[in-house]
């Protein structure tokens, strides 16, 4: 309202700016409301982030979250995605946040993990290029139309509270699904995230391909039974220090 | 007069103790412990007695718990500087099946390195045995002189040290005395890499970081190198980017985690670490002055 004022004083945009503090793409959408529409036109709002959505979140808020994600998923879910840890604040602790926001803070956090290009090793004439070639087309293209292309890992997320364990998933389109673990996951927490995959598998009818980084899965007996009776679940681990992320 | 380098004038003093004890002694010998600093004790070695091969053998007391990368170097070095190697293992432990799992590392560092090595120079009569050990490794070693005098049950008594004002070493033995030296007793890690570094010297790929199957034990980074490690139920090995700033049996020896897989970035890091390389080995944190008891009962 007052930045509106100003301007029908004959303040310039810059001036008025200077004067309340708003920035100029706010003082010309409020004029511009203001000359469509008089004086209801022009939107009011509290200044600032709404709560919630602060740069950094609230202390109680991020140990929400951090609870959260050291237990598990919603069921039939591989990990915590952001829509699932909204949807927790939500009916949980009844705050709204978005997902962009808890990208943002698993940012921070150190939990973001980008997915990595697995398809522009295609052609790529290097170590990656072959292992590609060899190990992860093959299964890619026995998967033919389905889109179980998963890919994922294990690692550990320095933080000043302590070391953080986490499995992470990307599906087809490089959604993040993620786990936390105060000490290393053990063969059961695997097994819990590939018996998902299959679940949600199941209910589309078709194979499964998981790309996989961070644990010597063969050196588990429980995962190499547990691999020996699947079928439709083909493993492929990434060998070491193959660099995918660079 | 030209100025030496500090590493030159480390490299000189330690050409110096190696030939003062070939010229003094009778049977010497060269510990060999596959390490770093056995690697540039090794390198020292040849370049004083170049253009011949030292004129002593190498003495590697095997525990049969070493990394499998350090067998290979062991091996492949051999067959190439032409030198003598000699392997000693326990037979006695060999027998009783001594490991660090079932027995613990205590006993296990005691039969099959202190016990293994007093056996190996008794068996060849090695009056004089070359140890790649500093001074800024651990306390005990930081107080033992570069002439370390052992009794005839190769026992350590570190109140009764000879002085070695000037760099004059007395190396006269009394009766069935024999002598532990360390050439590198000056050197610390950080020199150690330098020298490394701009001598080109080969050193096991351990050293470097890679990503390599690790369990944690008691805040410990242990290396899954081989199927006799025996893994907690359900626990699954996490590849983790770390290396190796000492080399030892692989189920005793931690490893840090690090994204330095070159010697310049290696000696970056050494720049900014403030904890000594010899926090990972287990042994050394078996008890209170667990070092200098383990060298007065023998070890090097």
């Amino acid at each position: 309202m007052q930045a509106v004022k100003l301007r029908l004083d004959g303040l310039t945009v810059p001036l008025v700016s200077q004067q309340t503090g708003l920035s100029a793409p706010t003082i010309s959408a409020a004029w511009k409301a203001f000359r469509e529409g008089g004086w209801a036109a022009v939107p009011v709002r509290p200044r600032g982030r709404l709560k919630g959505q602060a740069n950094v979140l609230d202390s109680a808020i991020q140990q929400w979250l951090w609870e959260a994600l050291y237990t598990q998923p919603p069921a039939g879910k591989p990990g915590w995605s952001s829509a699932d840890l909204a949807a927790f604040l939500r009916d949980e602790h009844g705050v709204e946040l978005t997902q962009r926001g808890i990208e943002h803070w698993w940012e921070n956090q150190g939990l973001k993990h980008e997915p990595w290009p697995l398809s522009t090793l295609a052609k790529q004439r290097s170590q990656r290029g072959r292992w590609y070639r060899q190990a992860v087309a093959p299964q890619f293209d026995r998967l033919g139309g389905a889109d179980q292309r998963w890919q994922g890992g294990v690692r550990r997320v320095a933080h000043p509270q302590g070391s953080v364990y986490q499995l992470y998933l990307h599906g087809l389109r490089g959604r993040l699904w993620m786990r936390c673990f105060k000490r290393p996951p053990l063969a059961d927490d695997y097994l819990a995230v590939m018996q998902t995959l299959i679940g949600k598998s199941e209910e589309n009818k078709g194979p499964i391909a998981l790309v996989f980084h961070g644990a010597w899965l063969s050196a588990s007996p429980e995962v190499t039974a547990w691999l020996t009776q699947q079928t439709m679940f083909w493993l492929v681990p990434v060998p070491a220090d193959m660099g995918l992320a660079s | 007069m030209t100025s030496l380098t500090h590493l030159q004038r480390l490299e000189a003093e330690s050409i110096q103790i190696m030939r003062e004890v070939v010229a003094e002694t009778e049977n010497p010998v060269m510990l060999y412990s596959v390490g770093k600093d056995s690697a540039v004790m090794l390198h020292l070695a040849r370049k004083a007695f170049a253009p011949s091969p030292p004129p002593f053998p190498l003495l590697h007391v095997d525990t049969r718990w070493k990394f499998r990368a350090m067998y290979e170097f062991r091996d492949n070095m051999a067959d190439e500087i032409g030198m003598d190697l000699l392997v000693h293992i326990n037979p006695e432990g060999v027998e009783k099946d001594i490991n660090p799992f079932t027995h613990g590392s205590a006993i296990h560092t005691d039969i099959m390195k202190t016990e293994g090595l007093k056996q190996a120079l008794d068996k060849y009569g090695f009056d004089a045995a070359f140890g790649g050990a500093r001074r800024d490794e651990e306390k005990s070693r930081a107080k033992e002189r570069i002439f370390s005098f052992r009794t005839a049950q190769h026992r350590w008594d570190p109140k009764n040290q000879r002085p070695e004002l000037w760099k004059l070493y007395n190396t006269r033995k009394n009766g069935k005395e024999s002598i532990r030296v360390f050439p590198i007793s000056n050197w610390t890690e950080l020199d150690i890499w330098q020298y490394i570094y701009l001598q080109n010297i080969p050193i096991v790929p351990l050293y470097y970081a890679a990503e390599r199957p690790v369990v944690e034990r008691d805040g410990a980074l242990i290396m899954v190198d081989d199927e006799r490690m025996p893994l907690e139920p359900g626990e699954v090995p996490m590849m983790r980017k770390v290396r190796f700033r000492t080399l030892g049996c692989y189920p005793l020896t931690g490893a840090v985690e690090s994204e330095a897989d070159t010697l310049p970035a290696i000696i970056q890091e050494m720049l900014l670490t403030k904890t000594s390389e010899r926090q990972g080995r287990v042994i050394d944190s078996d008890s209170a002055a667990s070092m200098e008891k383990k060298k007065q009962e023998g070890y090097f």
